[in-house]
């Protein structure tokens, strides 16, 4: 029960963010559980690693809100596995996600590079 | 119980594994093109996944069908618990089931009866049954046709109204006559009920009052099948009643038996068939006319009281046109079909309410005991609680898992009573020994009842589930866990709550109990009653003369010879004749006044009455107190005579002798030659009516042969009926039965409402028993250490016993003082029903005081017992 708690918070605080790089992962075309781990991985240089637990939730989360489909196809090495696409309305979340995110980098930004003379005066 | 099929559920599962599996297996490919081997490839992709089990269940949790799993797996851990504890499981639900079922049975009798007052019509909630005149609890019928037909052509507020006579006749013209119950009914009769015909038609409106060669009759759908042998092609057919012709047109739909509650009819027939009936139909005054019951369906919109009123007007307007036909009171008044005072509901609504309110009683006191025991299970399991709640679970979550188990419990315990019910709803046919009365009574099994059940049995869940598991979850989770078991008293909250609950058990059985007992001590009054008449040694016999189609004068001819013929049989000594058998709920009513009495407007006049052959009294033991009782010299040619009650002579002559008074009875009048004793005539516990008797040679119309034997009256049986069928071979003979039998109908309510409060008071003892001895065991137990501690600083073994006791003495007083205000306060209620004894009868309310003390003391009795014999270095180890 407790790691299960542990969970939910991570998911909780990622949410919108983890939410918003799958469906940037997808935006390159449709990947499974496993490519999107990877695909993360290689284009944050190795700095972000989702952790399933994380991951599966969301999937099947946003496909309950109808921003991602899923279906089963075979992967070149002839592995069957569940592929995600992204659908018309979670372009549009993705586009809403990007914008509240560009938003907060910005105003982050705003308050930790205060330009020096300022406040020195 | 494994997982919810259905919803996909089991394909989204496995499809979550396969996309798992999948994950896996291209992370191990993925390692070994790396150069990995395959081996450590496969542990550092498990490793890197993590903990499957727990990503497939924060996954499912986002299908948002998670409750339902959710659900199911709570389902089966409280199934796990209660296994468990089978102990527990088996007598909690024995102990639901059996108070269920207390109170589904009760129910299905009430629905079998007040809810379907009459089976087969419809909308009966829109039926109102019509009352003229003063109301009592068994009303003979009150109207007559012209009235009836007045009050159906003016009223505006029913949508129909019908009229009946419940009578019975002979079915002769097979090789055996036949005894049926038969209703002269309106020709609206089953249009207002909404009947439909299975065969043939009903009744046309020109058929109501007319006299035909033939006659129609409708039959009931059992007489078809059994007599007629379902026959298809019946209708059109001729068959024949009391030697009469008569043409079957219709038959009743199965099910349907009349209009009467809890009454059976077999067939039906109009008002006046053969015009013999003439005089009825053109009369409305006196005794003889008024002999229809009256139902009608309120309009749309309409209620009760409207009708009523208007109803009022309607019948006021006819009293004012036929004043000297309406002496009396002649108010209208409409009951619900439920409690109609005609057939049986009147009785029925006088005593199943009640009998519920007994059975709600002892569902309360076990869930009160369940709770107890519930309670303590739940203290046991404190520190299982404790851990589910520090790793995570909530209050709720916690709470909805000990409701579930309560729920689960009450589950199974409807479906048990359920099944009990079944069989026991129609137990209640039982309590009505066979008799004259066509009785049709029974308790029904139907979606009512379920429905019933499942909302009994819910809330019995969650009352012995819900309060002990809100309780018990405010535990702190760490003060438990720190703690060691015993030496922590388990909350001084949960302490209140068991002693609460141990206080409402002794206090909720003792109304029961003093309500059995009182119920008890009725019926044996009423069994050891003097009704004021002979009942063993009688035997009676009816012959059916009248119903036979005989003339008058062949009917008395035969009344002459049956009185010669049972004079003469070996046993018997004394033979009379009546028309009317008391005590088997059947009374018959007439307007008296003596003559030359102006009644005053609404002064009732009906007295009770009864025509009897000679020496009636002398064979029932009834004696003359003035006068002479009939002799065979009272003929028809004779003046006519009459014989009064005490009560009778009171009221009209008081402080006279009534002696050689004339008493203006119907139309005719009658010299009073005899004063008799009070004698019972319905109830042992009536309050006596005035009743006259008439000579039956002179104004009888039914032959009752009634016969005082020398030894069993039941030996006598055949010889009776064999002298009468040599008379005549066609003579239909019928309820051939000691006198002792057929009244026992009249106590048939006093044992069911003693079986029913004995049983449940039973239950309600045993629980309350149960309930004090296992909170005063638990909680010896809870003191072990304490007890050993206090022998150990030099408390003796009797101090140890009067700790115990007193602890347990303390709580009985408590219950004791509560139950015994509250049985106090609910005592009135059945006053009415009892017979010989005060509602707060001292006896009784001291000797079950003393018997529930006394009980009470013995459960305490066996753990302080226990403890004292503990050694004291042993309690002091165990904590």
């Amino acid at each position: 029960m407790g790691e299960k708690d542990h969970y939910k918070n991570r998911i909780e605080l990622l949410q919108g963010t983890l939410d918003m790089l799958i469906l940037q992962t997808l935006q390159w075309g449709p990947q499974h559980g496993y490519g999107i781990v990877q695909a993360l991985r290689l284009r944050s240089g190795e700095v972000l690693q989702v952790e399933t637990g994380s991951l599966y939730p969301a999937l099947h989360r946003l496909e309950r809100q109808g921003w991602v489909q899923s279906e089963w196809k075979q992967t070149e090495s002839k592995q069957r596995a569940r592929y995600y696409r992204i659908t018309a309305k979670g372009e549009k979340q993705l586009a809403s996600d990007l914008g509240r995110w560009e938003r907060i980098v910005e105003a982050i930004g705003s308050v930790m590079y205060v330009k020096p003379e300022e406040s020195e005066s | 119980m494994k997982g919810f099929p259905g919803f996909g559920f089991q394909r989204r599962k496995r499809e979550l594994q396969e996309e798992i599996d999948a994950h896996l297996q291209m992370a191990i490919a993925d390692r070994m093109e790396r150069g990995e081997t395959a081996e450590a490839a496969r542990r550092a992709a498990a490793r890197e996944f993590g903990n499957i089990p727990l990503v497939q269940d924060v996954t499912r949790d986002m299908w948002g069908q998670g409750w339902l799993e959710q659900l199911g797996r709570d389902v089966r851990y409280a199934l796990r618990q209660l296994r468990k504890s089978p102990g527990f499981s088996i007598t909690a639900t024995a102990m639901l089931a059996v108070a269920i079922c207390a109170n589904s049975t009760v129910f299905s009798w009430i629905d079998g009866t007040m809810l379907r007052p009459i089976p087969g019509a419809r909308d009966t909630g829109d039926l109102v049954s019509l009352q003229r005149g003063e109301r009592n609890f068994s009303p003979v019928p009150p109207f007559s046709y012209l009235d009836y037909r007045d009050l159906r052509e003016q009223n505006h507020t029913l949508a129909g109204m019908l009229a009946y006579h419940h009578d019975w006749i002979t079915l002769t013209g097979g090789a055996q006559p036949q005894r049926v119950y038969i209703a002269n009914v309106s020709a609206n009769y089953f249009d207002v009920l909404g009947i439909k015909p299975v065969l043939g038609r009903f009744f046309l409106a020109e058929e109501e009052t007319r006299p035909d060669a033939v006659p129609s009759v409708v039959l009931g759908y059992s007489l078809w099948k059994t007599r007629y042998a379902a026959d298809p092609a019946i209708v059109g057919k001729s068959i024949e009643v009391a030697r009469h012709p008569v043409t079957v047109i219709g038959v009743a739909p199965e099910g349907f038996v009349g209009a009467m509650p809890g009454l059976r009819d077999d067939l039906w027939i109009t008002l006046n068939p053969l015009g013999t009936n003439a005089w009825r139909m053109t009369h409305r005054g006196g005794g003889g006319p008024v002999w229809l019951n009256v139902i009608g369906r309120l309009r749309p919109g309409v209620s009760r009281g409207q009708a009523a009123q208007d109803l009022d007007t309607v019948m006021h307007n006819i009293v004012a046109a036929y004043p000297d036909d309406h002496l009396g009171e002649n108010r209208i008044t409409l009951d619900p079909m439920w409690r109609s005072p005609f057939g049986a509901n009147g009785y029925m609504a006088a005593t199943l309410p009640i009998l519920l309110a007994f059975a709600c009683l002892v569902l309360l006191l076990t869930c009160a005991n369940l709770a107890t025991l519930t309670l303590v299970r739940f203290v046991a399991r404190r520190r299982e609680l404790a851990i589910r709640q520090s790793l995570g679970a909530s209050r709720v979550q916690l709470v909805r898992q000990m409701v579930l188990e309560g729920v689960v419990l009450s589950i199974v315990a409807g479906v048990a009573a359920l099944v009990l019910t079944s069989w026991t709803s129609k137990t209640f046919a039982w309590f009505f020994p066979v008799s004259a009365a066509p009785i049709n009574l029974n308790g029904s099994m139907d979606h009512n009842v379920v429905i019933g059940i499942a909302v009994f049995s819910l809330l019995a869940g969650m009352l012995c589930g819900a309060l002990p598991a809100w309780r018990s979850s405010h535990a702190p989770a760490i003060e438990v866990l720190k703690a060691e078991s015993a030496s922590i008293s388990s909350g001084s909250r949960n302490r209140k709550l068991l002693s609460a609950l141990v206080v409402a058990q002794i206090a909720l059985s003792l109304p029961l109990l003093l309500c059995s007992g009182l119920f008890l001590r009725t019926l044996r009054n009423l069994a050891v009653a003097n009704p004021g008449f002979e009942q063993d040694h009688v035997l009676t016999a009816t012959v059916g003369v009248n119903i036979s189609g005989y003339s008058r004068d062949e009917e008395q001819a035969i009344r002459h010879k049956i009185l010669d013929r049972m004079s003469a049989l070996p046993g018997v000594k004394v033979a009379t004749l009546t028309d009317w058998i008391p005590m088997i709920l059947n009374q018959k009513k007439v307007d008296a006044y003596p003559e030359g009495y102006a009644p005053r407007p609404h002064e009732s006049l009906m007295v009770l009455d009864a025509e009897v052959g000679p020496r009636y009294f002398e064979s029932l033991k009834i004696p003359v107190l003035e006068g002479r009782e009939f002799t065979p010299d009272d003929n028809e040619k004779t003046p006519r005579v009459l014989i009064v009650d005490q009560t009778a002579a009171k009221r009209y002559w008081p402080g006279q002798d009534p002696l050689g008074k004339k008493l203006k009875v119907g139309d005719g009048l009658f010299t009073v030659v005899g004063v008799v004793r009070n004698s019972t005539h319905t109830f042992v516990n009536e309050a006596p009516e005035p009743m006259v008797y008439m000579n039956l040679f002179q104004a009888g119309y039914e032959t009752i042969v009634q016969v005082e034997t020398e030894g069993n009256p039941a030996d006598l049986a055949p010889a009776v009926e064999n002298a009468i069928h040599e008379i005549d071979t066609r003579l239909p003979v019928f309820d051939v039965r000691p006198l002792r039998e057929s009244t026992q109908i009249a106590n048939s309510f006093a044992v069911i409402e003693s079986t029913l409060a004995g049983t449940f008071a039973l239950i309600g003892l045993v629980l309350a028993i149960t309930g004090i001895y296992g909170v005063v065991t638990y909680r010896t137990q809870m003191r072990t250490h304490e007890i050993g501690v206090r022998m150990a600083l030099g408390a003796s073994r009797v101090d140890v016993l009067r700790l115990v006791l007193l602890q347990g003495l303390w709580l009985t007083g408590i219950g004791l003082v509560v139950g015994l205000a509250v049985a106090l306060g609910l005592t009135r209620f059945i006053a009415r029903m009892l017979y010989g004894i005060g509602a707060n009868d001292p006896i009784t309310v001291v000797s079950v005081v003393m018997l529930l003390g006394a009980m009470s003391l013995l459960a305490c009795y066996f753990p302080a017992h226990r403890a004292m014999r503990r050694n004291p270095v042993t309690a002091i180890r165990e904590l």
